[in-house]
């Protein structure tokens, strides 16, 4: 089966550190397309993890809310996986301060990340880094998980993980204190660092460095005893922190003001210190919040970047 | 043809049955002797290399799917096999998560070869051809993740064990036994979770007292066909080559009189040999008969034929309307 070629790169959009992202089209369906290159040529360990990684989830994946893998090619010697164009990230937008969103806006992009996360964890697979700027918009509306090159699957529970994972200002207490062992909760924790984000609109937890951030973390949630995380002692830096006392429901709503009560169980349940108790997407999407008002705002309804 | 470019799409197919893979070592393998024998040294400095660093039984099987799927597509030569090898345990790191350096591995892996004399450009060249070959490997699969990923033989063992209600002393014997399989070419024809209920049920049939219970293997996402496959492919491994096997090796003291004849006779009562069908069509499935062409520019790898069949409507609608 020769003919011409499928895919044409037209605009180079942007470069990491294993690849090079172009925008381009695919020729039979004449549907944008991003392609990302991946590097191979000056890599000291071959090629790279998260391209092996990228491939091997998004493979099996297909969900309205995780990014589509179109294709796999090799091109000469270089390997090229194409991907759905998504054009803009929720980062974007709640930096854009020109745009206003609405709790409705909030409520429904809390709701595609959920069911995401939901279809990640349901097939075993741990995004390892959630954050914002990984949440790709469609224009449609619809919001995308995207970036598993961190991701793995949830495996045996004897296997050693490693806790160097996650965007810091995200990173889960376990991962904190350098667990070896975690589950899907370190994804929901960054969720819902990212649910009170969008709230405030500025990030959360801004921790300057690895150690700054365990101070951040546990200054504005408390810092978590042996009482409610039996295990929380095991961890060597646990005696060497500062202690702080949780926040009480009214500090909460007066840094949170237009959350509702809803709003804020479900936060805290995705911001429980003790990952055997933190919620699981299943706990949060079927939540009150959710049946609430105000509904959560349809994806196409949803604000948008403006076109330059 | 008006374009410059050239594209090919490809249909992962990560299981072969026996017939399909020999019809595509006929291209590849010139002295098939040469191939088997080079095969089991290949497989014994794999197994050194995850001794050497404590890599767990799954590193090693995939290590060698990597390696028998390889040359299926890629002709055989004697002077390269180490390097296919090495790069073939390196890419199965990164597949079941038990990374390692490549220096490491180059290290290791020239010292294990008796290379006494290593200079850092031996070093540095042993490095490039591992990465050489990563993604030629990663072809001949077809990136196909879906194999080799969360299903591995020793794992699988054990949870089919303990839903049958099958001893540890079953299971451990199953567990040796399944070592001499990551040998055969049965890793290329049934999937791990197969060749695991296989090596049960040799295992139940190997010791005193206990039978193997009759279950649907479809409760075990398997078939009968398939299980036989492996099945008998592993008893005829253990009639023809027990006394060079591991598990002769290794054998437990309750079963110190196993031997060839005990295979013989579990061949005799399992009755008519059963296996996957071979499709009529093997002489001319292009899959097999057609020799990989890596120069195409663009060669795309899929894992579903809808993707295909989907790209080539629009393209006869339009050759329909030229006609017109």
């Amino acid at each position: 089966m020769i003919s011409q070629a499928e895919y044409s790169k037209e605009k180079k959009v942007g470069e990491g550190t294993y690849a090079v992202v172009y925008v381009g089209t695919k020729q039979s369906s004449n549907r944008k397309v991003a392609i990302k290159e991946i590097k191979t040529s000056g890599f000291k360990d071959g090629l790279d993890m998260s391209a092996i990684r990228e491939v091997k989830y998004l493979q099996e994946m297909q969900h309205i809310n995780v990014i589509e893998l179109i294709d796999v090619y090799m091109a000469q010697s270089n390997l090229n996986l194409v991907l759905e164009f998504l054009p803009a990230d929720l980062e974007m937008i709640i930096k854009d301060t020109a745009i206003l969103f609405t709790q409705a806006d909030i409520k429904s992009w809390l709701l595609m990340t959920l069911r995401g996360v939901h279809h990640c964890h349901r097939n075993f697979i741990l995004h390892r880094d959630l954050k914002p700027n990984n949440l790709l918009l469609a224009p449609d509306g619809q919001l995308k998980l995207a970036d598993f090159g961190l991701a793995r699957n949830m495996g045996s529970p004897q296997d050693f993980l490693t806790s160097n994972v996650v965007t810091r200002w995200y990173r889960a207490p376990e991962l904190l204190f350098g667990a070896r062992h975690y589950t899907g909760a370190i994804d929901m924790w960054s969720v819902g660092v990212i649910f009170a984000e969008l709230m405030l609109r500025i990030p959360y937890l801004p921790g300057k460095d690895d150690i700054d951030q365990i101070d951040v973390t546990f200054r504005a949630l408390g810092t978590p005893t042996d009482k409610d995380w039996p295990e929380i002692s095991t961890f060597g830096t646990y005696n060497k922190i500062q202690f702080y006392p949780p926040p009480s429901r009214e500090e909460l709503r007066r840094r949170f003001i237009a959350a509702t009560e809803n709003a804020l169980d479900l936060m805290s349940g995705m911001l429980i210190m003790n990952p055997h108790k933190r919620w699981d997407p299943i706990q949060c999407l079927t939540n009150q919040y959710f049946v609430e008002l105000p509904e959560p705002t349809t994806p196409a309804d949803l604000p948008q970047l403006n076109k330059k | 043809m008006s374009g410059t470019f050239q594209t090919q799409i490809m249909l992962s197919r990560p299981y072969l049955t026996r017939e399909q893979i020999k019809r595509a070592q006929q291209n590849t393998i010139s002295d098939r002797r040469v191939y088997n024998q080079k095969r089991i040294s290949v497989f014994k400095y794999l197994c050194d290399m995850c001794v050497q660093f404590k890599f767990p039984r799954r590193t090693l099987e995939t290590a060698m799917y990597f390696y028998q799927r390889f040359y299926l597509f890629n002709k055989f030569e004697t002077e390269l096999c180490y390097d296919v090898a090495t790069s073939c345990l390196f890419l199965s790191c990164k597949q079941v998560e038990t990374m390692k350096k490549v220096a490491d591995l180059a290290t290791v892996s020239l010292r294990l070869r008796s290379i006494v004399k290593v200079s850092p450009e031996l070093l540095d060249n042993c490095k490039k051809r591992i990465f050489q070959m990563e993604l030629r490997i990663l072809e001949t699969c077809c990136f196909d993740y879906r194999v080799n990923n969360s299903v591995h033989i020793d794992d699988l063992l054990v949870k089919i064990g303990k839903d049958l209600k099958l001893s540890h002393e079953v299971c451990y014997l199953a567990w040796l036994i399944a070592f001499d399989a990551l040998k055969l070419e049965i890793l290329l024809m049934v999937p791990q979770h197969t060749i695991a209920i296989a090596v049960l049920k040799i295992a139940c049939e190997l010791t005193e007292g206990v039978s193997w219970p009759n279950v649907r293997y479809s409760l075990f996402e398997s078939d009968e066909l398939s299980v036989g496959e492996a099945y008998f492919d592993i008893i005829n491994f253990f009639i023809n080559v027990f006394d060079l096997s591991d598990l002769r090796a290794h054998v437990p003291n309750n079963l110190r009189n196993v031997g060839i004849e005990t295979f013989i006779e579990l061949k005799k009562q399992a009755g008519l040999e059963k296996g996957l069908k071979e499709p009529e069509n093997v002489s001319s499935d292009p899959y097999v008969v057609k020799e990989r062409d890596f120069t195409i520019q663009e060669r795309r790898y899929v894992l579903y034929g809808k993707r295909i069949s989907d790209e080539n409507k629009p393209i006869k609608q339009e050759t329909k309307k030229e006609k017109v």
